[in-house]
């Protein structure tokens, strides 16, 4: 026999009320409520954006050891100059800031909800 | 939302404002050449001395104290003339940018993970110690307060960034305390200066610790007892009494912060704003006033206090930073290694607030604040000496108190570190515990 969606809902309803909510569920869409919560939702550990980040972190590292003269040079001009520092700064927060997040929750360390 | 940003625009116009009205009066010694030596007579006891960015070059006479050795060729120097000699005298030369070593790198990194922890737990902390660290590393005074400003900002960019997704920051508070703080910071700076002009370099030494010693003594004191009151109590938090007096001043124009809970008077939030800024100006950490005056005074939890510090730490970092970048001071390196660790620290502090109790937070800002003022109180002696309101220190004492000094500081950190390790490890266990029979009985109801 074919339902229509009024006749699913309805029966879905009297299951609902009847104490049956899975069955309603499956009813209503077939989602199927019990399993779902047999794997709480468990989120993914973000390790790829924590290696893309942590790999340009480092290397933002080696290019300011490898360039080390030009840049003490260049970030102690003074004047416009402070951009460069302020900025580098500002940038390495972000990019540096996202990958230990990151490294924090593979770790497993999350806020208290 | 309206108001927000009326009061962002408010923030940028003013910001500007102050810089270009007070710019004469704030910032680093003006007194001091930056430059490079390029040739050395020694007959003679002079250097010719190129001025950085520059290609104007001087001829200067070493001080008489000075000897050939403290003369390092082809450097980026700071040189500072003596004021009372005729011509270009030097009085004292040192190496802006001291050379890397791997027990540097290792010390700025352990640092800055503790100041960073701090920051993020307690709202502000870490100042008070990288700048001596980064100076008994071998960089110039100068030198270690501009680059631990440009790594102060960001670093609380982030941990109010996270702190915000808790839930935890008032923005609005926090912008409003942080343009206050702002004219507060000039306010301190001006009377620095008078107090330096009157008194001389001892005198402001002796200021500056006295001011330390006070506020610290006093207000860790009391956020102690508080803290103390509140574990006792089972670490139910009340808004103080102070506060809710306050906040029945019914003065217009009256401030709504929503994520503090608070209707407050402007006139209420100024003061607070001012004293943190002038206190930042005099002991570098504004937000051992900052975080107290808005629990105690404007009424808002310790959690908020500490997340919304971290808005005016950002706003007063960033003002500083460009000040200090302008004279081209900030040592990028060690800036950025500190950050390496700090950007770790200021998160996982952060997170940390989310298990423990308010008092938790007050405990560890009362416990770091009573240790600062002992390694600050034993400076005293020797300041008092040199304004000459004592006799001189005998040399071994001198060297003890010295010590004292640097120990309690770094007890300060080693301890505000443990308390909050432990706390929060012991948070996250209970935590775990709680959620895991939940998960079962909830499988076994679906099941």
């Amino acid at each position: 026999m074919k339902l229509s969606q009024f006749d699913k809902s309805m029966v879905a309803m009297a299951f609902a009320e009847a104490g049956e909510p899975d069955t309603a569920r499956e009813f209503l869409g077939g989602s199927t409520g019990p399993q779902k919560s047999h794997s709480p939702l468990t989120k993914k550990k973000p390790v790829l954006s924590m290696l893309i980040f942590g790999a340009i972190s480092i290397s933002g590292y080696v290019a300011l050891v490898s360039n080390e003269d030009l840049i003490m040079d260049k970030f102690t001009m003074g004047s416009w100059y402070t951009v460069l520092p302020v900025g580098a700064a500002l940038i390495f927060s972000f990019v540096h800031g996202a990958f230990s997040s990151d490294l924090l929750s593979v770790l497993g360390l999350a806020a208290k909800k | 939302m309206k108001r927000l940003w009326f009061l962002l625009l408010a923030f940028c116009l003013v910001l500007p404002l102050a810089t270009s009205a007070l710019a004469a009066g704030d910032g680093p010694p003006k007194d001091m050449l930056k430059g490079v030596f390029t040739s050395f007579d020694s007959q003679a006891r002079t250097v010719v001395f190129v001025k950085d960015g520059t290609s104007e070059t001087l001829v200067l006479t070493l001080g008489e104290k000075m000897t050939p050795a403290d003369v390092t060729m082809n450097k980026k120097v700071m040189v500072s003339l003596d004021k009372n000699a005729d011509g270009n005298v030097m009085k004292d030369i040192s190496i802006m940018f001291m050379d890397m070593t791997a027990s540097k790198i290792i010390a700025l990194l352990v640092v800055g993970l503790i100041g960073g922890l701090l920051s993020g737990f307690i709202g502000s902390g870490g100042a008070f110690v990288l700048t001596p660290a980064m100076m008994s590393l071998g960089a110039p005074g100068a030198v270690a307060v501009a680059s631990n400003m440009c790594h102060k900002f960001p670093k609380a960019m982030v941990g109010a960034y996270k702190r915000w997704k808790y839930g935890q920051v008032d923005i609005k508070l926090g912008l409003v305390m942080a343009v206050t703080a702002i004219i507060g910071v000039q306010i301190g700076i001006k009377i620095q200066k008078y107090i330096l002009h009157t008194f001389g370099n001892a005198g402001s030494n002796l200021y500056v610790s006295f001011v330390f010693m006070v506020v610290l003594v006093l207000v860790g004191g009391y956020v102690l007892y508080d803290a103390y009151k509140l574990a006792k109590g089972g670490g139910e938090t009340k808004v103080s009494r102070l506060a809710m007096r306050m906040q029945k001043i019914n003065l217009w124009p009256m401030m709504e912060f929503k994520v503090a809970k608070v209707r407050i008077s402007a006139w209420i939030t100024i003061p607070v704003g001012l004293l943190t800024g002038m206190l930042a100006a005099t002991i570098a950490v504004g937000g051992f006033i900052g975080v107290p005056g808005m629990i105690y005074v404007i009424g808002a939890s310790a959690v908020v206090a500490s997340a919304t510090e971290l808005i005016i730490a950002f706003a007063m970092g960033a003002y500083g930073s460009i000040q200090w970048g302008l004279s081209g001071l900030i040592d990028i390196r060690m800036t950025l290694l500190i950050l390496a660790t700090s950007l770790v620290g200021v998160q996982l502090g952060a997170l940390g607030t989310t298990y423990v109790k308010d008092y938790m937070i007050k405990l560890v800002m009362a416990s770091t604040m009573l240790i600062v003022a002992v390694s600050r109180g034993a400076l005293v002696p020797g300041y008092l000496a040199d304004v000459g309101l004592r006799s001189a220190l005998d040399p071994a004492l001198a060297h003890t108190l010295g010590q004292v000094s640097f120990w309690a500081l770094v007890t300060a950190l080693a301890s505000a570190g443990i308390i909050i390790g432990i706390a929060m490890t012991k948070g996250m266990l209970a935590a775990s515990k709680e959620t895991a029979p939940r998960t079962s009985a909830e499988a076994v109801n679906h099941g």
